[in-house]
């Protein structure tokens, strides 16, 4: 046999007789793609292969029943949601390059476009049909709406770093979303610029995702709040943005109870007790179902 | 009561397949919520092989959820007649849990790349057919034909990870002996699942 980086040429026999290691994965990668290579051309019978995997069922069936965690089915569906949004927003953004430039184009929803590209992402991103029969919907259709209409925001501004940056910050927040017993939050803009993705995990640590906000400059902060059962807003902490428009925040601490609001304030300094200025973008945290 | 277990547990096709294959199909067609049936359907099968593999709670939570979304990646690669999609499904979720393994074991030989697409799409025939009914005895009585040499072998590769060179060594076996405990345990299993004597 040849070392492992060299593409081995296989006869029938040597194949026959590595047949079992093939179909358990036990051959090194160089092998395997020779016996695929192989199976590919040779005329005589192999069978057998097809024989010896229909036995892996009962190997796989003879595993100890392990139960997955609560969390893991929001993850994974608000991590295909996600993938799915960027590719629209990606495909979006190619159709957007090939016409004629528009310097006033609105912004508008992928999913409502008048002549969506047939790529699956896009009809992922319109037949997320169960929205609220399921936890993950939730999550899925704020990850949709934020990383679509975000990333056609920006990227159509070419602010490729800042879609990254934010595409990463709602990574992050994807994470906590698909923790069980976490909230979600949806922070839509009020009457400006500015909208978001919150989570909150089961132990109080949030993480917060915003684009499209305006600079800030001097002692000038974005002010994170909570609102409980009680209406009165706590800090949650504050940041500052630059000309890319977006932002993260990270805390800890925050009540976990459904329903608790969250908003984002423009302040003329950190570390306020109260809101004095605008509220830029808020949302109500709920839980998944 | 007669009892007469059927002579041939192995077959093609059944309602469950029909069922998932629609699943599948949608998809393909780009329904997020096919995604969700698939996993509500498989998700103790996939964690419990993928945990079996890892014997880790975060990485096979890791190898569950890349094992279903390559599914719904490549949902429209899936080929109808050369396996269930349930056993499909469990061929990637052993490969990545497999792949997983081995890439906490340094001196082990890895793919160039991530990972190849799963066997069921390149290779016709491997997973051609698929066990059913698949209860407690069926499985026991499938792996108890197996001497203690072949389990050893037969478990190391598909729970262990390891490669044949990797069993040979830790078993002190020559590998051409190590090669034939796989094969002829599988084919041993396979005659026991026929129905025939073992």
């Amino acid at each position: 046999m040849s070392g492992p980086d060299a593409m081995p040429v296989l006869t029938h026999d040597e194949v026959v007789e590595m047949s079992g290691a093939f179909v358990l994965g036990a051959l090194p990668p160089a092998e395997a793609v020779a016996v695929r290579r192989h199976l590919g051309t040779c005329q005589l019978d192999h069978t057998e292969i097809a024989e010896l995997g229909s036995v892996l069922p009962v190997l796989a069936a003879s595993a100890p029943v392990a139960v997955p965690p609560d969390g893991l089915k929001a993850r994974i569906m608000a991590a295909a949601t996600a993938e799915a949004a960027t590719q629209t927003s990606a495909a979006a953004t190619a159709e957007a390059a090939t016409a004629v430039p528009t310097p006033a184009a609105p912004v508008v929803a992928v999913a409502s476009a008048p002549t969506p590209s047939p790529i699956a992402p896009q009809r992922a991103a319109r037949r997320t049909g169960r929205i609220g029969a399921a936890g993950w919907a939730l999550r899925a259709a704020a990850v949709v709406a934020i990383v679509a209409l975000g990333g056609w925001n920006l990227l159509l501004r070419n602010q490729l770093a800042a879609a990254q940056s934010y595409q990463q910050a709602v990574a992050s927040v994807i994470d906590v979303a698909g923790q069980a017993g976490s909230l979600t939050a949806v922070l839509t803009a009020d009457g400006g610029p500015g909208t978001g993705l919150a989570a909150i995990s089961a132990s109080g640590g949030m993480t917060l995702a915003m684009q499209d906000l305006a600079p800030t400059s001097g002692s000038t902060v974005y002010t994170a709040w909570v609102i409980g059962g009680d209406g009165v807003p706590a800090d949650i902490g504050s940041f500052t943005v630059d000309g890319a428009g977006t932002a993260s925040l990270s805390a800890g601490g925050l009540p976990t109870t459904s329903g608790i609001v969250l908003a984002v304030t423009r302040e003329p300094e950190a570390g306020l007790s109260a809101p004095t200025g605008p509220v830029i973008s808020k949302g109500k945290a709920t839980a998944a179902g | 009561m007669t009892r007469a277990d059927p002579p041939l547990r192995l077959r093609t096709s059944s309602p469950a397949d029909e069922a998932d294959r629609a699943v599948l199909a949608r998809l393909a067609d780009g329904e997020l919520d096919a995604l969700e049936d698939l996993y509500d359907r498989y998700k103790t099968m996939a964690y419990s092989i993928a945990y079996r593999i890892t014997n880790d709670t975060t990485l096979a939570e890791d190898v569950v959820q890349e094992a279903f979304l390559g599914v719904w990646r490549n949902a429209a690669r899936y080929v109808e007649g050369r396996g269930s999609v349930k056993t499909w499904l469990l061929s990637i979720v052993h490969h990545r849990a497999v792949d997983a393994v081995r890439r906490r074991r340094p001196t082990t030989e890895l793919p160039d790349v991530e990972l190849p697409p799963p066997d069921a799409l390149t290779l016709p025939d491997v997973w051609a057919e698929v066990a059913v009914g698949l209860d407690a005895v069926t499985v026991q009585g499938a792996l108890a034909v197996l001497s203690d040499v072949q389990r050893e072998a037969i478990h190391l590769a598909y729970f262990g990870g390891l490669t044949q060179q990797e069993i040979a060594d830790r078993t002190a076996t020559p590998l051409g002996t190590v090669k034939s405990r796989m094969r002829l345990g599988l084919l041993a299993m396979r005659r026991n699942l026929e129905g025939g004597s073992s």
